[in-house]
């Protein structure tokens, strides 16, 4: 708890709180949602530069913490960062219902299934952005420019399949409440992902950052 | 092991490769309550040294001990055990100090809000600052006033004084005698060897990766003595010389005590031996 205040405190950029009202993005007809949640990878970027511009790491590691802790920290700091884009983000697809909602042609409709495809994005970035973070701290950008490649390459893929795969375009590219058990599976789908990925997220930073030597 | 136990700090064997440097085989013990100089010219493995000590990388070989604890089991008591201070390093030069503070003292049970009132005084700090509005003395002032709040009772320093005007540096150096009384110690890496002639119980230095000396400021500097002689260096002087330095009207030569009583000499200051013995290292 100690080091997620830290994080917070001392680490946190306001872009983190600028992309997650960027999930009122959700309210702009035809848009690809799953964008919105690469925006909030994109704060987590800012929040890793920032730290190595202000010398986090060898801050944080004459602590009395280990680097496990520290690493466990960002990753959970910026899960939380990705829960409440979620959550926000559910919010406004409320708020899209209640104004009145319309097809989206670019990728999956404002719904339940969303939440689900969001929380796919977020485990991808996760897997990808941290783990090679954590091999070299001092190069955010290059981890970044994987995981928004990886990021991209499955948004693409998620709009081209509400054209393509029946899946996608019959049940989850629908307007909420058809489909609903299809869709809060898929959903559970994306949240199980999502725990186990940043789960073995964690687990890979901890030993990649664990064995490297630190130019600070 | 029962000295080991004392000792603030033990570093046995401590080697590191990199491809175009290698620390090799470094060891050494401090003494409670000393100030220890640790001198060597600019890439001569100091801060690789420190950033081992400190578990920033890891080393290939050798034993690193605190008070007997050892990494990576004692992680947490060995860091509440010592204080960091690096001149290099600011962290969050945007955040004010106050928040700065609020953070870091949650990590310490033993966390003294008295005794960090009393250094920010001594020092003159304004915790309504950023670290971007300190002066380079004053950040590292702050720095030790976080890491002397918390109890710390070993201060590593990493170069604090480097890029400091004549006053500061002399201010720290008043510090640093002042946490001596106090019973800490502290292990102060520099290249600024005027400084540890002010302060220094002891010198450890550091040629190329390979600890040459380990002795006591007074033994050292006793150990050898400066001959000055003209544009030409004399040959039995030559034999005895360990580096030689051109000066403006001659040379200064470097030679052993023993072999310094043929010669009218005079005593050598720290810089003085430890440029020499880097003259020497070159040419070599």
């Amino acid at each position: 708890m100690k080091m997620l205040m830290k994080e917070w405190k001392l680490c946190m950029h306001p872009t983190g709180y600028i992309m997650l009202f960027c999930t009122a993005l959700i309210l702009v007809p035809g848009f690809p949602y799953g964008v919105t949640c690469f925006y909030m990878g994109l704060a987590i970027y800012f929040i890793c530069l920032t730290a190595r511009e202000n010398h986090d790491a060898s801050y944080t590691l004459t602590l009395p913490v280990s680097r496990a802790d520290a690493v466990r920290a960002r990753i959970l700091f910026c899960g939380v960062l990705e829960v409440a884009d979620l959550l926000l983000m559910s919010v406004f697809i409320l708020i899209k219902y209640a104004i009145g909602t319309m097809p989206n042609p670019a990728g999956l409709d404002a719904g339940l299934a969303l939440i689900g495809e969001g929380m796919i994005i977020f485990a991808l970035f996760n897997m990808i952005y941290f783990p090679l973070y954590y091999k070299d701290i001092n190069k955010p950008g290059k981890s970044f420019l994987f995981a928004s490649i990886a990021v991209f390459l499955w948004i693409t893929m998620e709009v081209v399949a509400t054209y393509t795969v029946p899946f996608f375009r019959d049940i989850l590219d629908t307007p909420d409440p058809r489909n609903m058990l299809d869709k809060g599976l898929y959903t559970l789908g994306g949240l199980a992902l999502f725990l186990a990925g940043t789960a073995w997220s964690i687990q890979t930073s901890i030993k990649k950052f664990d064995s490297v030597d630190l130019s600070l | 092991m029962d000295s080991e136990m004392r000792s603030p700090l033990t570093v046995q064997g401590l080697c590191k490769n990199y491809p175009a440097f290698r620390l090799e085989n470094v060891s050494f013990s401090l003494t409670p309550g000393t100030i220890i100089g640790f001198i060597g010219r600019n890439g001569a493995g100091k801060t690789t040294t420190i950033n081992s000590i400190l578990s920033f990388i890891h080393p290939d070989a050798g034993k690193i001990s605190f008070f007997g604890l050892e990494y990576p089991e004692h992680d947490r008591e060995i860091k509440k055990g010592i204080g960091f201070v690096s001149a290099g390093m600011t962290y969050y030069t945007r955040k004010k100090l106050k928040e700065i503070t609020g953070v870091t003292k949650t990590f310490y049970p033993d966390w003294d809000d008295g005794a960090y009132r009393k250094w920010l005084d001594s020092f003159g700090l304004d915790e309504e600052k950023t670290p971007a509005e300190l002066s380079n003395g004053m950040k590292i002032k702050y720095a030790l006033a976080l890491a002397l709040s918390h109890g710390a009772e070993l201060l590593i320093l990493d170069e604090p004084t480097s890029g400091l005007d004549p006053v500061s540096r002399e201010e720290l150096v008043e510090v640093f005698l002042k946490l001596k009384d106090e019973g800490k110690t502290v292990f102060f890496s520099t290249h600024i060897t005027s400084d540890l002639e002010k302060c220094a119980d002891r010198i450890l230095f550091l040629q190329n990766g390979v600890l040459k000396a380990d002795d006591t400021l007074e033994n050292y500097q006793a150990a050898w003595r400066i001959v000055e002689c003209g544009n030409e260096i004399p040959p039995d002087l030559k034999q005895a010389a360990c580096g030689s330095c051109r000066i403006r009207d001659g040379y200064t030569v470097l030679v052993r005590r023993e072999d310094a009583v043929t010669f009218e000499s005079r005593e050598a200051s720290l810089e003085e031996i430890m440029v020499h013995l880097e003259k020497e290292a070159e040419e070599a």
